[in-house]
């Protein structure tokens, strides 16, 4: 009885000791101090307008009301913005309402009978102050609110040209030039 | 006559058996043990060339370069016991490594380390350190009896990718990757 009971204690003994030898090894792993990198990434504001091509010309006709530009444009608007700016705005616009287009002989063609349709819509004159060029020179093309979902995003305006010269049946027989500008804005 | 010179022969004999006794008579003090131990102690250690590395960011890009690389020196002096060294690089959480504060995130999945010029490789492994699924092993050492004392260098280029976070918004974003070694078992 004696002898059976020492052997259980002895047995038990064994056991015990192999547990405490085997559990520390397992958890003995030897680990180095973390080293921290900083990290900053920065993810500027932009906007941006690329436009397919860069001039149009136009045949005028005397007092025509249709004098249709040679080429569309399509102005592209890219950003990214800062949470907070709303919406995107793209404005054409002239620097001068009275002289969109002149001779450079005091002979010109106001905003007022000059003609976009944007993506299709209506032709609307350049009559609106609008916050780049002339007052009355301008035209709002597109307003894009931004939201969560696009605030890194972009917008096409496909702009179609005319000049109305039914207001202007005496403009003499010239080479009118000028300068359209497309331009963004985020507020 | 013959008992005198016995006598005188014991005399001498005793004489040169005292002498003999008395010349090796030499004292020893006891042996005095000195108990040494010079302990090697175990260590890992991860020194980095450079703590910071600045990202400019183009909306909806795959390729936005770290502004510097880091090298990532890894030395330790190890117990025989020792199978293995992993060197890991990880973020605490894998959904926001990176963040501008106002809920727009840069997830792990994101963000690429090249090591040592090879492959560049996201980190979307669950490493034994940060969180789940916002690690990279970069390493893995075997340990031999030839390199239980030993470094190694893991030069790291950074990258992130922003293809898959096209309407992220402008701000600056920040975080902090870790780098940690691990000996085993």
């Amino acid at each position: 009885m004696a002898l059976k009971t020492a052997f259980l204690r002895t047995t038990s003994a064994l056991i015990l000791l192999g547990v405490v030898c085997v559990v520390p090894v397992k958890g003995q792993v030897l680990n180095s101090v973390a080293r921290p990198i900083s990290l900053q990434a920065v993810l500027p504001e932009s906007l941006t307008v690329t436009l397919s091509a860069s001039a149009v010309n136009f045949t005028l006709t005397p007092g025509s009301a249709t004098n249709s530009g040679s080429t569309s444009i399509t102005a592209t608007t890219s950003w990214t913005l800062a949470p907070g700016l709303t919406p995107v705005r793209v404005y054409a616009f002239f620097a001068n309402s009275a002289s969109a287009l002149t001779d450079g002989a005091g002979d010109n063609i106001p905003s007022a009978d000059f003609q976009i349709s944007d993506n299709g819509g209506a032709f609307r004159a350049l009559v609106r102050t609008v916050p780049f060029g002339g007052t009355k020179a301008g035209l709002q093309l597109s307003s894009t609110p931004i939201r969560a979902a696009n605030r890194s995003g972009s917008h096409t305006d496909t702009l179609n040209f005319n000049i109305n010269l039914t207001a202007l049946p005496n403009l003499p027989p010239a080479t009118y030039t000028g300068t359209l500008t497309i331009q963004a804005q985020a507020l | 006559m013959k008992t005198r010179v016995l006598q005188i022969a014991a005399l001498v004999l005793a004489a040169i058996t005292f002498t003999a006794t008395f010349a090796s008579a030499q004292l020893n003090s006891g042996a005095q043990p000195i108990t040494l131990a010079a302990n090697l102690s175990e260590s890992l250690t991860v020194t980095l060339s450079a703590s910071a590395v600045n990202f400019t960011l183009a909306a909806g890009s795959a390729a936005n370069a770290g502004s510097t690389n880091i090298t990532a020196t890894t030395a330790w002096v190890l117990k025989p016991s020792r199978t293995a060294i992993g060197v890991y690089a990880y973020f605490a959480s894998a959904a926001a490594a990176l963040t501008d504060g106002a809920g727009d995130n840069i997830p792990s999945s994101d963000f690429f380390i090249a090591d040592n010029a090879g492959a560049s490789t996201a980190l979307t492994a669950t490493v034994p350190f940060g969180g789940a699924l916002a690690g990279l092993q970069l390493a893995n050492v075997p340990i031999t009896a030839a390199n239980r004392s030993a470094t190694r260098t893991d030069a790291m280029a950074f990258n992130i990718n922003l293809s898959t976070l096209p309407t992220l918004p402008a701000a600056t974003y920040t975080g902090t990757l870790n780098i940690q070694a691990q000996a085993t078992p």
